[in-house]
């Protein structure tokens, strides 16, 4: 293991002494090369030119192009579908029935351009040149998950194109001082909040916090800190955990301790089934528990069953909730047409991706322009209320203004408890203990 | 035939592979010249950032004979020194150009790292060396995660978003070229042949008086901080790191198969491999129901089966390169 | 004093599952000197058979262990004869890029088969039993049982029976036991069979506890490693400390570590691992032979 230092110079000598001759020559390639550089013009990128090619072409001139990346395969295989299928609810609506967007009075169709991102960054930061500099595209729709999100939209940034997206929650995507990135959905930081209120208003004491260590769940946990705070709620514990972690009884063994009433768990899907478990295994009994992604999935019920019962959970979109807008009609009805085309009931991915859609769609007639300027100023003035809620984006481009729902599992269903005017049915606080289920 | 393979042979190994190369990199220098998109630039970017990892994966995994299944994690330690520097360091110029002073700095970080985990591992043989750097890979990602005031944890980086596509296509181009002149310098060198006795028996080696310990420690340490600028340079043109993204498996995976299609321990091998799986992948079977990786474990296997010494390698038996000889094989077995 | 205790029982059980899951990998690599880096995919493939037996014909995961066994075997002996005997007489590195390259494709045959959405097998019975003042979870129970009984079948097999006696001798001399005339093929065949067998049998019994879910078996395989490093090779009661120790050092550290306890305690085997290997690759008792056949 000794490096001896005569050792190290012997081999310094060899190491030179043996090609001299290649170093000489590689300093002179650069330096030629540097030259070079110094007295060659940069060479001239072909821009986007998408006005002359349309002028030149009759029949493109009265379409609008929209491109997204969005997984088909890979880890968001499933929610990347949901998203797909989203655009597509609204694709096949703004061209057959609506007749094609109305830009200052002229109809134009659309086409939406998607590829599959495979969920890998490479890929999506690869599609997204793409459509900007091959396919010409006018306006983005966002890909799914944060984390894609956050590579595709610092292209989108560069090139000045408009991305709308309804997928990407965490708040540190609106930190970086983007002109043209608008969210549809509510901040993660405010997943909680109506629960919490509700909660303390039925007069829970205290709180304990799980999440995953990613940033959608930091978000989430991080607001209901300090919504826990607002509402008077004092915090017992908080704790982080992994991705794909494979057992959470370490985290509920400790908040057994401490016996909270309300147990936040903040995470993926698959989280919520750990919890449910870990919690019936070392019998912890909390009045209720808070539990993000899972609860508001009727999949949660097939998979854990009665357990399931008395677990709230923030939600998005509901069909059940009360919201309604001129182009889609109700959420109730935006849900049976959804399920009429794919033959399956929409998640609130696929909501929130065709209300991604629709608020574009809504900017570009406000502007009655297709420059990106003018839609990015008809996006931010935008105000108006959908089958998905209210939308309205503040000056980082998040929709501040839409609250977030709340539902509690019932006798096997899915009710919303909150807020107040989309609810459909009362809280059912406290849980029982395990035991006397 | 034989004597054409044998100066194709000579020919990559001497001058005149270098030449070749010095020229390709030429051509490649005045493309953009030739009108093209931001696309193209992008894609160019890529596949140099594919053969520059293979290359330096070869070096202490072909050439050495240590397979490093946990390469990618000097990948990580480079993207994300990038990214704490860029986003915490007050050092740094300018946004636009302080990216070019933090990479030598991700490099060198990643190359310390090397020594460090390399004086214990590496003298471990064979499989423990392998295993050892797996763990380390896995164990990296956690302690990333958990060292989140400095790391942002699971939350991830946000770079500056600073795109340049022009720069980023003739910055890999450089690197590339002087990681693959490189290596054709070590494999030529006395520095490489130690590395090369040391594969075929490494107690040999010591006993000629080669100082093994030094040698592949140099060899990871090059390996490393070539990579840690690659990674360095992945961090900064895709604004955004995390744990998940950074320190991916797939990663080693593609590096390690890039390396063994075209030939362990070649010069020109690894970079073929590594247009060839490029190609492969976004051309062929990326259209397929994302079957990439199943498509690649099971070239893995077949490799290992009936080419190990990959499509340039040419240490086995006889003359020619490898894939020579399999045909000759198939062809000798088809008519008896 | 309470909560010590009962961690520690917690990671008791979590331990008779590590020492089963260990055992293929450990007897495979004593016996041909393959460090199997699909070891995790193994187990991924049991756990989805458990998952796919209970969902589709509501078989309960330790009564679908009767089913995968021998299915499993099968799979075992036929990837065996096919592939490995093929590459297990040539360099070290050949059998680490090959089982690398296995794992690989399994996972991701999987993905493309069943997404990477996770499944969950929800077993009716879960909950706990309290028993001097120590919560017992139900489903861990049976698993750490169902372990002690797979571990003592395994070693009631190698002592006893014939076929257990020539796998013994082909660990311990490869080319004697040729030269005495035993088919070295069809021994390593039947040891590959068992050895997946109880692994996937392992990943059944995993599946009622965690998530099941294409790229589980990578960190799964890590450990393994580690557990063989700290037990030794090949040794049933070895593998059963090494399990214990494991599991308890995890169970403690997420229990007693506020805050990030769960990221440290998923982090730890790795660290362990890379640490053993540093201080001592032969092992923490020692016994972990080279691999390289060209070095014996």
């Amino acid at each position: 293991m000794k490096i001896k230092i005569n050792e190290l110079s012997a081999m310094s000598y060899r190491l030179g002494a043996l090609n001299m001759r290649f170093i000489r020559m590689l300093v002179l390639v650069v330096l030629v090369a540097l030259a070079g550089c110094s007295a060659i013009p940069t060479p001239e990128v072909r821009e986007d030119v998408s006005s002359e090619t349309s002028t030149e072409d009759g029949a493109a001139a009265d379409v609008i192009r929209i491109g997204a990346a969005v997984s088909e395969t890979g880890k968001y295989s499933r929610e990347g579908r949901d998203t797909r299928q989203g655009y597509g609810t609204w694709l096949e609506w703004v061209n057959n029935e609506y007749g094609g967007i109305d830009v200052a009075g002229k109809r134009y169709q659309v086409e939406l351009v998607m590829y599959d991102d495979e969920g890998d960054p490479d890929t999506v930061a690869r599609l997204v040149e793409q459509l900007i500099s091959e396919d010409r595209v006018d306006f983005l729709l966002g890909p799914y998950s944060s984390s894609l999100t956050q590579s595709a939209s610092a292209i989108s940034e560069k090139y000045d194109k408009i991305m709308v997206e309804g997928n990407g929650a965490s708040e540190s995507l609106f930190e970086r001082g983007f002109r043209n990135l608008f969210a549809v959905l509510t901040p993660a930081g405010n997943y909680t909040q109506s629960a919490l209120k509700m909660l303390a208003e039925q007069g829970a004491q205290s709180v304990v916090i799980a999440y995953e260590d990613t940033a959608f769940p930091t978000s989430v946990a991080e607001g209901a800190q300090r919504w826990a705070k607002a509402y008077g709620l004092e915090v017992l514990g908080v704790e982080t955990y992994p991705r794909d972690v494979a057992d959470v009884s370490g985290i509920m063994a400790k908040f057994k301790e401490v016996e909270p009433d309300i147990f936040v768990g903040g995470g993926h899907f698959n989280d919520a089934i750990l919890f449910i478990r870990a919690a019936k295994e070392l019998d912890f009994n909390p009045k209720a528990m808070v539990i993000t992604v899972g609860p508001s999935n009727p999949k949660l019920v097939q998979e854990v069953g009665a357990d399931a019962e008395y677990v709230i959970g923030p939600t998005q979109w509901e069909a059940s909730m009360s919201y309604e807008d001129e182009y889609f009609g109700t959420a109730a009805e935006y849900a049976a047409r959804y399920e009429a085309q794919w033959s399956e009931p929409p998640t609130y991915q696929a909501a929130e991706s065709t209300a991604t859609a629709l608020a574009l769609h809504l900017a570009i007639e406000a502007a009655g322009a297709l420059d990106t300027n003018s839609v990015r100023n008809a996006l931010r003035e935008l105000d108006v209320v959908t089958f998905y809620g209210p939308i309205n984006f503040d000056e980082t481009g998040k929709n501040a203004s839409k609250p977030m729902g709340a539902i509690q599992v019932q006798d096997g269903e899915i009710l919303v408890v909150a807020p107040g005017h989309a609810a459909v049915s009362e809280l059912r606080y406290p849980a029982p203990d395990w035991k006397d289920r | 035939m034989a004597r054409v393979r044998g100066r194709l042979a000579q020919l990559g190994q001497g001058w005149g592979g270098l030449g070749l190369w010095w020229l390709l990199l030429a051509a490649l220098a005045l493309y953009p010249y030739t009108g093209v998109t931001h696309l193209t630039l992008f894609l160019g970017s890529q596949v140099f950032v594919l053969v520059t990892l293979a290359s330096n994966w070869n070096l202490i995994g072909g050439m050495t004979g240590y397979v490093d299944f946990g390469h990618a994690v000097f990948f990580g330690i480079g993207a994300y020194v990038m990214g704490i520097l860029v986003t915490k360091s007050p050092l740094l110029v300018s946004p636009e150009w302080g990216f070019l002073q933090a990479l030598p700095v991700s490099g060198a970080a990643a190359a310390i790292f090397a020594l460090l985990i390399g004086l214990p591992t590496l003298r471990l043989k064979g499989p423990y060396f392998s295993i050892a750097m797996l763990g380390t890979f896995v164990a990296m990602r956690e302690i990333v995660r958990v060292l989140r005031p400095l790391t942002g944890g699971g939350v991830g980086l946000n770079l500056p978003p600073v795109l340049n596509r022009l720069g980023d296509y003739y910055l890999m181009l450089v690197l590339m070229g002087l990681v693959v002149s490189i290596m054709w310098w070590i494999r030529r060198s006395e520095f490489g042949q130690s590395l090369i006795a040391i594969r075929e028996d490494e107690i040999g080696a010591e006993m000629r008086g080669i100082n093994t310990t030094l040698h592949k420690i140099l060899a990871f340490m090059i390996a490393a901080f070539f990579t840690g600028v690659v990674g360095g340079f992945w961090a900064w043109q895709n604004t955004f790191i995390d744990p998940d993204v950074v320190f991916i498996e797939t990663r080693t995976v593609e590096m390690v198969m890039m390396s063994m299609l075209g030939g362990l321990g070649t010069v020109w091998g690894p970079p073929l491999g590594a247009v060839v799986i490029y190609v492969l992948q976004t051309v062929v079977w990326g259209r397929l129901f994302g079957i990439h990786l199943l498509a690649l474990g099971i070239l893995m296997v077949l490799l290992v089966l009936f080419l190990p010494e990959g499509i340039l390698g040419t240490s086995g038996r006889g003359g020619g390169t490898s894939i020579v000889r399999l045909w000759g094989r198939i062809r000798k077995r088809s008519d008896p | 004093m309470d909560q010590v205790l009962q961690a520690l029982v917690n990671g008791l059980l979590l331990g008779g599952f590590y020492a089963v899951m260990v055992l293929g990998f450990s007897v495979i690599w004593g016996v041909m000197g393959i460090i199997n880096l699909a070891h995790g995919e193994y187990l991924m493939i049991g756990a989805y058979l458990g998952w796919g037996l209970f969902r589709y014909f509501g078989m309960d995961p330790f009564a679908a262990l009767l089913l995968i066994l021998p299915l499993m075997f099968l799979f075992g002996y036929v990837l065996q004869y096919v592939l490995i005997n093929r590459i297990v007489e040539r360099p070290h590195l050949m059998s680490l890029l090959i089982t690398f390259g296995i794992s690989i494709a399994l996972a991701n045959l999987f993905k493309i088969l069943f997404t990477s959405d996770p499944r969950n097998v929800s077993v009716t019975y879960n909950g706990s039993v309290e028993l001097l003042g120590i919560t017992f979870p139900i489903v861990k129970s049976i698993i750490f049982g169902a372990a002690l009984l797979c571990m003592l079948g395994l070693h009631l097999f190698l002592q006893r029976s014939r076929m257990g006696k020539s796998i013994r001798a082909a660990a311990q001399n490869r080319t004697a036991a040729r030269i005495v005339g035993m088919d070295i093929n069809r021994t390593y065949a039947v040891t590959a069979g068992i050895c997946i067998a109880i692994t996937a049998a392992a990943g059944a019994m995993l599946s009622p506890t965690q998530a099941i879910f294409p790229f589980m078996g990578p960190p799964l395989t890590l450990k393994a490693y580690t557990i063989t490093a700290l037990g030794g090779l090949g040794r049933i009661p070895g593998a059963l400390m090494g399990g214990v120790v494991l599991g308890v050092t995890e169970t403690m550290v997420s229990r007693f570590v506020p805050g990030i306890g769960t990221n440290l305690g998923v982090a730890i085997s790795f660290v362990i691992l890379v640490l053993i290997l540093i201080l001592r690759p032969q092992g923490l008792l020692g016994g972990l032979r080279p691999v390289d056949p060209e070095a014996e």
